[in-house]
């Protein structure tokens, strides 16, 4: 059978990278790659650059209307999106959940009534589309009613998707009327029951619609005859693609640094039960993302030098370093958002910054586990995932993608408490690797079509950090 | 209009899951539609859960004795929540020692609770009250 090449384009904010792929039986070979600036004004011009350049280099100049693109993008600074709940720990907890997983950034989040300001704010933040979730099916209506009332009047362009109580779905449309809207089903039918597929998809729909109209993609979409996806969206299918269909790697996790923020992604179930073990909260979905926008080695440096303030002073103070060296670099490289540290010291405080990112991105994804004393004896009670099971960790993105070592990776699995009788469920070991060739954004474009042959070629293609131990 | 939600669970740090077990078979058996919480459950995990499902009651269930300390100040964190009108009913082993039932009632009823049981209580009583309260409530 002759082999097939398929190419698959990035658009990031800053690089737009092509890979050629050679589809050969049921394997994905890559056959090249290459990368350019990213062409902020008509981001086509940058595609086209790219795709004759990985044609001409790797595929031996062939036509382009033979060679199938799949495309991604995450230029613009994604999807953005303003969750609405109804309790801060049920429904808006899931709503961020569903917004995340579609590969959406979550600008604002909102329980309960909105209020004035609460709509100055959206109008400020100016999202592309605002989820309102709130109350089981059948169960409040009133909150969700009010707060649709108060967006009927909000002068925003956002689509406004309603995935709450479906009992009132059909007066929240009407009620709407004139605005662009779409429903999905309710994110928690039930307490405790999690249904975020369905909004996750109109989610992916809406993306297309508002990212394709501007900026010259439309033309790419024509050229290639194919939507894009939002990254962060490929590279969660493709995780999903790997834990399902690649043998040993059904329980691990990937780590993306960037500049402005990190996300931590996870296959494994959430929670393993046992005798004494009682699960309180949600229970938390087998693929999970999680991004968190305050931990970023250059545009949110300022962010994370803050919230990450004792562990980054602690560790200088450790290693005898002035922790005022540490607060002009971050001034600086927050304002050169392109700065690469040309001395030592710059490339210490840039691992230290990574350090502080991995290790604050893995305890927010992970769950708890708290030993508690009670008239029956000891028990544990769980909160969030647990990542323990996790037995192979990835990095990806610029900085960990070069990693030479499993070091900074291994900084995920640091105990985060002080206090013996609580636990935070960050993986215990896992076995490290980088993504050295960007493969798992290009390879996520090809998870929809060739799903199995994706996984494959995705883990063939990682940089083992540590000796493998099975 | 559909079966009347409730919320059931064992508050505290208890965790006696086998009676909760039975209430939740029982409750919705007898067609009430029923959220059950489990064991382990505090306070705001109720309160959220009546929330969200818009329960018209509350059922908690407390059998390790701490029950008064676990309770207090639930009738007034509902009220705060906007649960305003939410039934409160609370069964069980509810105190340590040989204190008489009525004295039990007497406290838990001042804490703001509508109805107080003891652990030998018929559930069809039980789930006949509790209708009746619903219909009383909602007119």
């Amino acid at each position: 059978m002759a082999a097939t090449l398929l190419l698959s384009v990035d658009i990031g904010s800053t690089y737009t990278k092509g890979g050629l792929f050679r589809l050969e039986g049921e394997e994905l070979r890559p056959a090249g790659r290459e990368v350019v600036p990213t062409t902020v004004d008509d981001l086509g011009l940058g595609f086209d650059r790219v795709r004759a350049a990985v044609l001409a280099r790797h595929a031996g100049g062939a036509d382009a209307s033979a060679v199938p693109v799949y495309w991604s993008s995450s230029a613009r600074g994604g999807l953005k999106i303003a969750a609405v709940g109804l309790t801060p720990d049920l429904t808006l907890s899931v709503a961020r959940m569903a917004a995340t997983s579609a590969g959406g950034k979550v600008v604002r989040a909102y329980s309960y009534e909105l209020a004035a300001e609460d709509l100055a704010d959206l109008r400020t933040v100016d999202p592309d589309i605002i989820l309102i979730t709130g109350g089981t099916d059948g169960g409040n209506s009133r909150v969700v009613l009010h707060n649709a009332a108060r967006l009927a009047g909000l002068a925003s362009p956002a689509v406004i998707l309603y995935a709450g109580n479906r009992k009132v779905r059909d007066q929240v449309v009407e009620i709407l009327e004139g605005r662009e809207v779409a429903t999905a089903a309710n994110v928690m039918p039930e307490v405790g029951t999690i249904d975020i597929e369905p909004a996750r998809d109109v989610i992916r729909r809406v993306f297309l619609e508002r990212i394709v109209d501007g900026k010259g993609l439309s033309r790419v979409v024509a050229a290639s005859g194919r939507d894009p996806l939002p990254t962060p969206l490929a590279v969660f299918e493709l995780v999903r693609a790997i834990g399902e269909r690649v043998p040993g790697w059904e329980d691990f996790a990937v780590i993306d640094m960037g500049g402005a923020t990190t996300d931590f992604y996870s296959h494994t179930k959430a929670f393993h039960g046992g005798d004494a073990v009682i699960l309180r909260g949600l229970v938390e979905p087998t693929l999970k993302r999680t991004v968190e926008g305050d931990l970023g080695l250059r545009v949110s440096a300022e962010a994370l030098y803050k919230s990450e303030a004792a562990f980054l002073d602690g560790r200088l103070r450790a290693a005898g370093t002035d922790p005022s060296a540490l607060r002009t670099y971050v001034e600086d490289v927050s304002r050169r958002t392109d700065y690469l540290p040309q001395d030592e010291p710059g490339r210490g405080f840039d691992r230290l910054l990574a350090a502080a990112c991995v290790r604050a991105a893995s305890l927010r994804h992970a769950g708890i586990l708290q030993r508690v004393f009670t008239p029956q004896g000891g028990f544990l009670v769980q909160r969030g995932k647990d990542l323990r099971q996790v037995r192979r960790l990835v990095g990806s993105g610029g900085y960990l993608a070069a990693a030479a070592g499993p070091d900074l990776l291994l900084e995920a699995c640091a105990p985060g408490a002080d206090d013996p009788d609580t636990r935070h469920l960050v993986p215990d070991a896992p076995a490290c690797y980088a993504d050295a060739g960007y493969l798992l954004p290009l390879l996520g474009n090809l998870a929809a079509d060739f799903p199995a042959a994706a996984a494959r070629a995705a883990v063939a293609g990682l940089k083992p950090l540590t000796a493998n131990k099975d | 209009m559909g079966a009347p939600r409730i919320v059931l669970g064992v508050i505290g740090a208890d965790c006696h899951s086998v009676g909760n077990k039975i209430l939740d078979a029982y409750f919705t058996e007898a067609g009430f539609h029923v959220v059950n919480l489990g064991v382990m459950v505090s306070q705001d995990e109720f309160l959220d859960a009546a929330v969200e499902s818009d329960a018209g009651a509350i059922l908690v269930s407390s059998l390790y004795g701490h029950g008064l300390i676990d309770c207090e100040g639930l009738r007034q964190k509902a009220v705060e929540r906007g649960l305003d009108r939410v039934l409160l009913y609370v069964g069980g082993n509810l105190v340590v020692g040989k204190t008489p039932f009525d004295e039990i009632e007497r406290k838990f009823k001042a804490m703001g609770f509508d109805r107080v049981f003891g652990p030998q209580v018929d559930l069809a009583e039980v789930a006949g009250l509790l209708r009746r309260d619903l219909e009383s409530r909602a007119n």
